[in-house]
């Protein structure tokens, strides 16, 4: 995969050669194909193979274009990146997290993550002590919660490679600072399991489903297939699944679940916060870029209820992590509601910064089709 | 592309976007093959990649890649190449419930056991199963006996290995990655045992 931003750029080829007269057809086939979604209702996996279908069509579309002749084989996979990208953003609060047994199983294992959190330790899985690196988990997560920023299949898979790479990073690390033997999966897996971000599920669904298949491959579908595979860990996990007694695990578990009942004070995911933090950041997943986490209940702020007296030197290090985390994101939150209210005046869309990203239209039709399915 | 640049794969990029197929074939002369690892924690599956791959038995020597994916491209007699994708899974016992996402669309597993270890070749048996019930039906599946230079120590005769194999019509070999002993001789075979895209 390529960095994110030559990926940007190329997305703002593909919006450029669209607006090219010739590219008409395309154009119109591009639009027809999104508002042909209104048709129907939602349906995950029939939507999933006529998005597949219809990049496939594009793509053979595009390789016989004028505006395309002569173009190498990189040319015309970027305009499909770029065709991938406008056209699941367009169709995103369609096909995201749009079935009531998604949500359903978003909010379960949210939950149960919430749960263990409050008494999962690494040694739980058996994780050998040098791997138990607070700094290089905590950055392999804030990767990951990226994803959330994102629309584009690409680009959130691009958050899961990232994450990965950090893991990846922190393996080879240890393997030659520790002289410690190359374990591979044994050694990679678990540490995914600790990395996870809101609406996990639907992510991997949407990846799954809209990512064009012939990207979903090698190397790129392993380490999706790691994360899948930590999703369905969590999803199953008993007492079984941990070094732990069946006894203390339960208990623990009970408690977890009375903690949470006296400080439930879960806001609804906001939409509107997705929408801030990706005008705060950029359009791609740049591992630098700092995004929002998802602000759900206190888990990710541990230290709410703590008293200073219960705090020891080791929460320092969490402490002041937590602290420049909260500071970033009020930063990006500023900037993003700043930029919000002069852009609002321009446009009514509050889509990303798909206003400047919109096709043209052939012969005058209404602009924004798609957005009518009230959303 | 992806966590890490595992070599080598000059044209990754390239390859996969005229690979539209996703059925593992790039065209009739050169392939591109899943394989799966399965196999008890500690039987040597990682060791017996780096050997293929890297040439190389000491694990912790200068590996600039993920010891998790990797793959490795072979050029065959009749010129074609085999390139393998090398996907290795969680050996602990708490994780082989996820072992079918994992084979999932595998074109070869490769059952990896301690030839030192009676419970490790029981375990691969359990594997074999598993392939068997929930496997693509044309997988190409071989059993491996590693550490053979262990001789010494040997629980498991080779005769066993053997007979297992043929009544599950699996491709059967002892190696050891400590000298590589049959390593490229083991993916040579899966090669060679690999269904071809009919030409014509
Ligand atoms: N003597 C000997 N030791 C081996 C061989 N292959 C692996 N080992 C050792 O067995 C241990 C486990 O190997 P590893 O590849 O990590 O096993 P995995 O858990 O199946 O991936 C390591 O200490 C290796 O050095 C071999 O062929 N011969
Ligand atoms: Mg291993």
């Amino acid at each position: 995969m390529d960095s994110g931003s030559t990926q940007s750029l190329t997305f703002y080829d593909f919006l450029d050669r669209m607006r090219n007269p010739t590219s008409l057809d395309l154009v119109r086939s591009i639009k027809s194909f999104i508002v042909s979604f209104s048709f129907y209702v939602a349906n995950p996996e029939n939507d999933g193979k006529r998005v597949q279908e219809f990049l496939l069509t594009m793509e053979s579309a595009i390789r016989d274009h004028p505006l395309w002749a002569g173009a190498s084989e990189e040319e015309i996979d970027c305009a499909v990146e770029g065709l991938e990208k406008y056209v699941m953003t367009k169709l995103f609060s369609r096909t995201f997290a749009s079935s009531p047994e998604d949500t359903k199983i978003d909010r379960d294992i949210s939950e149960k993550i919430h749960l263990l959190q409050n008494f999962l330790r690494p040694e739980h899985l058996d994780i050998p002590l040098v791997l138990q690196n607070e700094a290089s988990w905590l950055l392999a997560e804030k990767e990951l919660q990226k994803i959330n920023a994102f629309k584009a299949p690409r680009e959130k898979l691009l958050c899961i490679l990232n994450c990965c790479r950090v893991i990846n990073n922190l393996l080879l690390n240890t393997s030659m600072t520790e002289n410690r033997v190359l374990a591979g999966a044994d050694d990679f897996l678990p540490v995914l399991i600790y990395a996870n971000p809101p609406q996990l599920h639907s992510n991997l669904k949407f990846i799954q489903l809209y990512r064009r298949q012939a990207k979903l491959v090698s190397e790129v579908a392993y380490y999706f297939t790691n994360l899948v595979s930590a999703k369905s860990f969590i999803a199953d996990l008993d007492s079984k699944s941990l070094s732990i007694d069946e006894i203390e695990f339960q208990e623990s578990m009970q408690a977890a679940r009375l903690a949470s009942k006296e400080t439930q004070i879960e806001p609804p995911p906001s939409p509107a916060l997705d929408e801030i933090a990706a005008l705060a950041g950029q359009m791609d997943p740049v591992p630098s870029t700092r995004m929002h986490d998802n602000i759900t209940g206190g888990s990710n702020y541990p230290f709410m209820e703590a008293d200073a007296g219960e705090l020891t030197v080791g929460d320092v290090e969490r402490l002041l992590s937590l602290y420049k985390d909260v500071v970033t994101k009020y930063a990006s939150l500023c900037r993003a509601v700043k930029h919000l209210s002069i852009s609002k005046t321009e446009s009514p869309v509050p889509v990303l910064k798909e206003n400047k990203a919109e096709l043209k239209m052939p012969e005058g039709r209404s602009k924004n089709v798609d957005h009518s399915r009230g959303e | 592309m992806g966590c890490s640049s595992s070599l080598p794969d000059r044209s990754s990029g390239r390859l996969s976007g005229l690979n539209a197929d996703g059925a593992g074939a790039t065209d009739a002369k050169n392939l591109r093959v899943k394989l799966v690892l399965l196999g008890d924690s500690g039987v040597g599956k990682s060791c017996i990649v780096l050997r293929f791959v890297r040439g190389q038995f000491d694990p912790t020597s200068k590996v600039t890649v993920g010891a998790s994916f990797l793959s490795q491209t072979i050029a065959l007699q009749d010129s074609t190449t085999v390139k393998f994708e090398i996907w290795d899974t969680a050996g602990q016992e708490r994780y082989a419930a996820l072992a079918p996402l994992y084979y999932r669309g595998a074109a070869v597993a490769v059952v990896v056991y301690d030839i030192t270890s009676p419970e490790s070749f029981t375990k691969a048996q359990y594997w074999v199963k598993e392939l068997q019930k929930h496997g693509s039906p044309d997988i190409v599946m071989a059993l491996v006996g590693n550490k053979a230079d262990l001789h010494e120590n040997r629980e498991v005769p080779v005769q066993d290995g053997i007979d297992y194999a043929e009544k599950n019509g699996m491709f059967f070999i002892e190696t050891s990655a400590k000298t590589a002993d049959n390593i490229n001789q083991l993916f040579e075979e899966i090669a060679k045992r690999l269904p071809r895209p009919t030409t014509s």
